[in-house]
C-alpha cells in the first residue's frame, strides 16, 4: 500500500516501528547506524501486508462469546474454535438442548446469540421451541441484527407480558398470544429486567477486550474500532490497563457516543479523553447515530420508501439536534462519524455537516458517514465536495443482499447498496466494514464482499460499476480505514517510520484474486513489533 | 406488587415538553398527594427548576426537595429505565420526556413487558404556532402524525402565539383525527398535575379552584341512584369536551367506580360504601356548571 514501493522482499523492524522496507541490500544499509539486524525467515514463504484495520466494529463482539453462538454461518471464537452454522430452527433448538444438558448450573439464564430468522422462511421461532430447551430457567436467543430476540415462557411469565398492550414490538399470533419474539429495545429491557444480566453492558472488562482483540487478530486485524461507547467516567482507565499491556494483540480506537451528554459537555469530555491517548488506545472521534437499520425497517428512506410498503423508519435523533452536535464538535476540531443507513438520513446528515462547516470552516475535518448504505451518486458528489468520507457496510451485500432485493429495497435500488465503486468513482475516501458482532469480523471477507457483491443466495447485486478491484478493496481495509481514523500517517501501509503492524497471510491476495479472497489463511499478525500467531494455521 | 404508572410526554423539539414537566414536578408536593415522581428527561440543560427546590445534583441526576428525581436519558432510554427501576424506594410515578423524534408507542412498550410498570398515558404536545410547519416537515411529518396518533391527551401549546383562526383550524383538525381524545390548551406548561397524571388510574381529580384558574369547567355533586347506563349515555354526549370525570357511585346493580379519562369511559365494581360523589372537568367549550347541574341533577338531555 506504499505507492513508491508496492512490493518488497525484506522488512526491518526496530522498537515497534518499521525501520525499512526493500531488498536485502536496502535493509543491510541500516546496520551501520542501528547495529546488527537479525534475519528472521519464519515468514519467508508468506505474504506480508499492512495490518488490517476494522473501521467499524464493536467491543460487544468480545462480550458475546460468554454466550452461545447459534448463527447460520460458521463463526470463529476468540480461542480459535469454529462454531458451526446452524441451518434450521430445529438445529438451533437441538444445539440449545445440547448446551442445556451439558450445563452444571441449569437454573441460570441460558443466552444465545447470532440467530438470523431471515434464512428460515417456513416459520418463526416461538416460545414453545425454547420451552423445549428449558422451562425452569430463562432461555433467550438474540438475533444477529441485535434488534430482535426470542424468549421462552419462563421469561414472559417473569415479565408479566401484558395481553392488553397492542405494541407492534411484541409479535403475537392470530389469537393475540405473544409468540416469544420481541422487537427493539423493549425485548432487551425485558430480558435484562427478568434475568438481572446486563446484556448490552458496554463491557470494558479486560476479558471482553481480550476476547474482542483475539477475534479480530485471527483475521489479520491490527487496529480495530469500538465504534460507539458512552465511555462512562473512569472506564477509560480499565480500558487502558488492558489495551496497553504488551501482550494485548491490537490497537483500539474507541468512538465516544456523542449524545450521552449535551454538546458542550461532550466536547469537554472528548478533550479530556484525547489528552490520555496512548500508542495503542485512542479516543479520537465522536459517533452520532441518526437512524436505524434497513433490514429492521428502521432506516430513514427517501420516497418511495420500503419496497414492501413498510412505513418509513426511525430518526434516532432530531435532525436539528444532530446539527447542534455537529456544530459543537466541528467548532472544537473533533471528528464526527455519523451512522446513516437510509438515503434520507444520509441527505440530512450531509445538510447538517454542511451547516456546521459553514459556521465553522475546517478544511480537513474528515467527518465520515458510517454504513451509508443507500447513498446515491449525487450523495457521493456532495460528500466529495464537503470533504466527507464514507465507510460502507459491504458485508451487508452477502448477508442481507437477497432480502434487500426482494423485501426492503427492490432490485433497482438494491443494485446500488453499499456502492463502493460509486464512492471511488466520485472521489470519496472509502473504507469498508463488518459492524461486528452484527456480521463476522474478517476484513478479507469484507473485501471479498465489496469486490464480488455476491449475496448468500448467489445473486450479484448491481451491474459491475459498483464493484471495486482487489487492490482497491485491500486499500480500503488498510489505508482507507486508517484515513477515516486520521491515522494514515502511522498505520495502514508498510513504509519506513510507520508502526510495525503487519498481517501475515498464507498467500498473496493479488495472486489469489477476487474469488478466493475470503479463503486466504491468516497465519498471524505483528502489532508494534510483537508477533501473534494463529494456532494450527497452515498455508 | 403495585405497578408504577408511566406517563410519556411527547411532542416536537420546542413544543413545551420541558415547561410542562417542570410545572408537574413543581406541583408534586404534599398538597397534591405527595407523589414522588421520577422524570427521565431528554435535554437536561433545558430544565428550569427553582434553585430552592433542588436538594441535590450529581452526575446525570437532580433530586428535588419534594422527593422527585430527574435523570437524563442521554442516548439510551433502556439504560435509563434500568437505572430508574433499581431506585430504592421505587418512584410513585414515572414521567418520560420523549425526544422530539421518539415514537411514544415504542416507549409505551416498555410498560408492557415489566410487571412493575403500567402505562398511564401518552400526552402529546402540539405547538399551535408551528403546527403548519411541523405537519409538513419534509423529514419529520410522518413522525409528527404518529405522535398525535398515539396520544391519550392532546395539549395545544403556545396558543397565545397563534391567531384565533389558526387555533380554531388546529382544534378542528385534531378533533377530526382523534375524536375520542381530550384536548386542552396549555400556556408555558401551566396545567394542574392531576389533570395530566393519573389519566388511566385512581388519582384524585383536581381541586375546583385550580381548575377554574386554568379556565376549565368543573361540576361536582352527588349522583347516587342514576342508572349507570343513563349516566354513561350522558357522558358519551359530553365526551368531546371532557378531560376527566370520576365518580364512586351506587345504582340498582351495586357500587361502582366510574372513570372518564383519555377519552375512555371505564367502570369497575366498588366494594365499600359508595359516597355517590361525582366530578367532571372539561374544556371551556363544555356546558357550564349551571347547565351541567341541569343535565346531571334534573335529568336534562346533555
Amino acid at each position: 500500500m506504499n505507492p513508491h514501493l508496492p512490493h518488497a522482499t525484506h522488512i526491518a523492524v526496530h522498537d515497534g516501528h518499521i525501520l525499512g522496507v526493500g531488498t536485502a541490500d536496502d535493509i543491510d544499509g541500516w546496520q551501520e547506524a542501528w547495529g546488527p539486524l537479525t534475519l528472521n525467515t519464519d515468514f519467508a514463504e508468506r505474504s506480508l501486508l499492512p495490518g488490517f484495520i476494522e473501521g467499524h466494529s464493536h467491543m460487544m463482539e468480545g462480550m458475546f462469546w460468554d454466550y452461545h453462538y447459534v448463527g447460520y454461518y460458521d463463526r470463529e471464537g476468540p480461542d480459535g474454535t469454529v462454531w458451526p452454522g446452524l441451518k434450521s430452527i430445529d438445529e438451533v433448538v437441538g444445539k440449545l438442548k445440547e448446551i442445556q444438558a451439558a450445563r452444571k448450573d441449569k437454573d441460570t439464564p441460558l443466552i444465545a446469540w447470532g440467530f438470523d430468522p431471515i434464512y428460515f422462511t417456513d416459520r418463526r421461532m416461538n416460545a414453545a421451541d425454547l420451552d423445549s430447551v428449558a422451562t425452569n430457567c430463562s432461555v433467550i436467543v438474540l438475533h444477529a441484527s441485535l434488534h430482535i430476540l426470542n424468549a421462552n415462557n419462563f421469561v414472559m411469565e417473569a415479565a408479566d407480558v401484558k395481553s392488553s398492550d397492542n405494541s407492534e414490538f411484541i409479535r403475537r399470533d392470530e389469537s393475540g398470544q405473544a409468540t416469544g419474539e420481541f422487537l427493539g429495545q423493549l425485548g432487551y429491557y425485558m430480558a435484562m429486567r427478568t434475568t438481572g444480566i446486563n446484556l448490552l453492558a458496554i463491557a470494558s472488562s479486560p476479558e471482553t477486550l481480550v476476547n474482542f482483540a483475539n477475534v479480530a487478530r485471527q483475521t489479520g486485524v491490527t487496529t480495530a474500532t469500538d465504534l460507539v461507547n458512552p465511555i462512562p467516567a473512569g472506564s477509560e482507565h480499565a480500558m487502558r490497563e488492558a489495551v496497553d499491556a504488551e501482550d494485548f494483540p491490537m490497537r483500539l480506537v474507541v468512538a465516544f457516543q456523542g449524545n450521552t451528554m449535551e454538546p458542550t459537555e461532550g466536547v469537554a469530555r472528548m478533550q479530556e479523553l484525547q489528552a490520555s491517548n496512548s500508542d495503542k488506545l485512542r479516543f479520537s472521534l465522536v459517533k452520532m447515530v441518526a437512524d436505524g437499520s434497513i433490514q429492521g425497517f428502521s432506516a430513514r428512506l427517501k420516497w418511495p420508501h420500503y419496497y414492501n410498503g413498510a412505513p418509513n423508519g426511525l430518526w434516532y435523533i432530531e435532525p436539528e439536534r444532530l446539527g447542534d452536535y455537529l456544530k459543537a464538535f466541528t467548532e472544537a476540531g473533533i471528528q464526527v462519524h455519523v451512522h446513516t443507513n437510509g438515503d434520507e438520513c444520509t441527505e440530512v446528515a450531509l445538510d447538517k455537516i454542511e451547516e456546521a462547516l459553514r459556521a465553522h470552516p475546517w478544511p480537513d475535518h474528515r467527518h465520515t458517514l458510517q454504513h451509508c448504505q443507500m447513498a446515491t451518486r449525487a450523495h457521493f458528489k456532495r460528500m466529495k465536495a464537503l470533504g466527507v468520507g464514507v465507510n460502507l457496510f459491504s458485508n451487508h451485500l452477502y448477508y442481507w443482499g437477497d432480502a434487500h432485493i426482494n423485501i426492503t429495497m427492490g432490485p433497482e435500488r438494491a443494485a446500488r447498496l453499499d456502492d463502493a465503486g460509486g464512492a471511488l468513482a466520485e472521489g470519496v475516501p472509502l473504507a469498508i466494514h463488518s459492524d461486528a458482532p452484527v456480521t463476522a469480523l474478517a476484513p478479507l471477507f469484507t473485501a471479498w464482499c465489496a469486490v464480488n457483491r455476491l449475496s448468500s443466495g448467489g445473486v450479484t447485486l448491481g451491474n459491475g460499476t459498483q464493484n471495486i478491484s482487489v487492490k482497491e478493496a485491500l486499500y480500503a481495509i488498510t489505508m482507507g480505514a486508517a484515513y477515516s481514523l486520521k491515522m494514515e500517517n502511522e498505520i495502514g501501509s508498510l513504509e519506513a517510520g510507520k508502526r510495525a503492524d503487519i498481517a501475515i497471510l498464507a498467500e498473496d491476495p493479488i495472486d489469489v484474486g477476487a474469488e478466493g479472497l475470503k479463503d486466504i489463511s491468516v497465519i498471524g499478525t505483528m502489532v508494534g513489533g510483537h508477533v501473534h500467531l494463529n494456532q494450527g494455521r497452515e498455508g | 406488587m403495585p405497578q408504577i404508572p408511566l406517563t410519556i410526554i411527547s411532542g416536537f423539539l420546542g413544543t413545551g415538553k420541558t415547561s410542562l414537566l417542570t410545572h408537574l414536578l413543581t406541583q408534586a408536593g404534599p398538597e397534591n398527594g405527595g407523589r414522588r415522581i421520577t422524570a427521565m428527561v431528554n435535554d437536561f440543560g433545558a430544565l428550569n427548576i427553582d434553585a430552592e427546590l433542588i436538594a441535590a445534583k450529581h452526575g446525570n441526576q437532580i433530586s428535588l426537595a419534594n422527593g422527585c428525581v430527574c435523570c437524563s436519558i442521554g442516548d439510551d432510554l433502556m439504560r435509563s429505565f434500568m437505572e430508574v427501576m433499581q431506585q430504592t424506594p421505587l418512584p410513585d410515578h414515572i414521567i418520560i420526556e420523549a425526544s422530539g423524534v421518539a415514537e411514544p408507542s415504542r416507549i409505551a412498550g416498555f410498560a408492557a413487558v415489566d410487571r412493575q410498570l403500567r402505562l398511564d398515558s401518552i400526552v402529546t404536545l402540539v405547538d399551535a404556532s408551528a403546527h403548519n410547519v411541523h405537519s409538513k416537515d419534509p423529514y419529520l411529518a410522518d413522525n409528527y402524525a404518529k405522535q398525535i396518533e398515539a396520544a391519550h391527551l392532546l395539549l395545544i401549546s403556545k396558543p397565545d402565539l397563534a391567531d384565533a383562526a389558526t387555533l380554531e383550524n388546529l382544534e378542528k383538525e385534531l378533533a377530526t383525527q382523534k375524536p375520542d381524545v381530550p384536548m386542552a390548551q396549555v400556556t408555558h406548561g401551566a396545567l394542574p398535575i392531576n389533570l395530566v397524571l393519573g389519566l388511566n388510574g385512581d388519582y384524585e381529580i383536581p381541586q375546583p379552584q385550580e381548575i377554574i384558574d386554568h379556565g376549565f369547567v368543573q361540576w361536582a355533586g352527588h349522583l347516587n341512584d342514576m342508572p349507570r347506563a343513563a349516566l354513561i349515555a350522558k357522558l358519551e354526549k359530553l365526551r368531546p369536551h371532557v378531560l376527566r370525570a370520576k365518580g364512586v357511585l351506587q345504582d340498582g346493580e351495586g357500587g361502582y367506580v366510574l372513570h372518564l379519562a383519555g377519552g375512555l369511559i371505564t367502570t369497575a365494581p366498588y366494594a365499600g360504601e359508595a359516597s355517590g360523589h361525582f366530578v367532571i372537568i372539561g374544556k371551556p367549550q363544555m356546558p357550564d356548571a349551571a347547565a351541567l347541574e341541569r343535565i346531571f341533577r334534573q335529568n336534562e338531555a346533555a
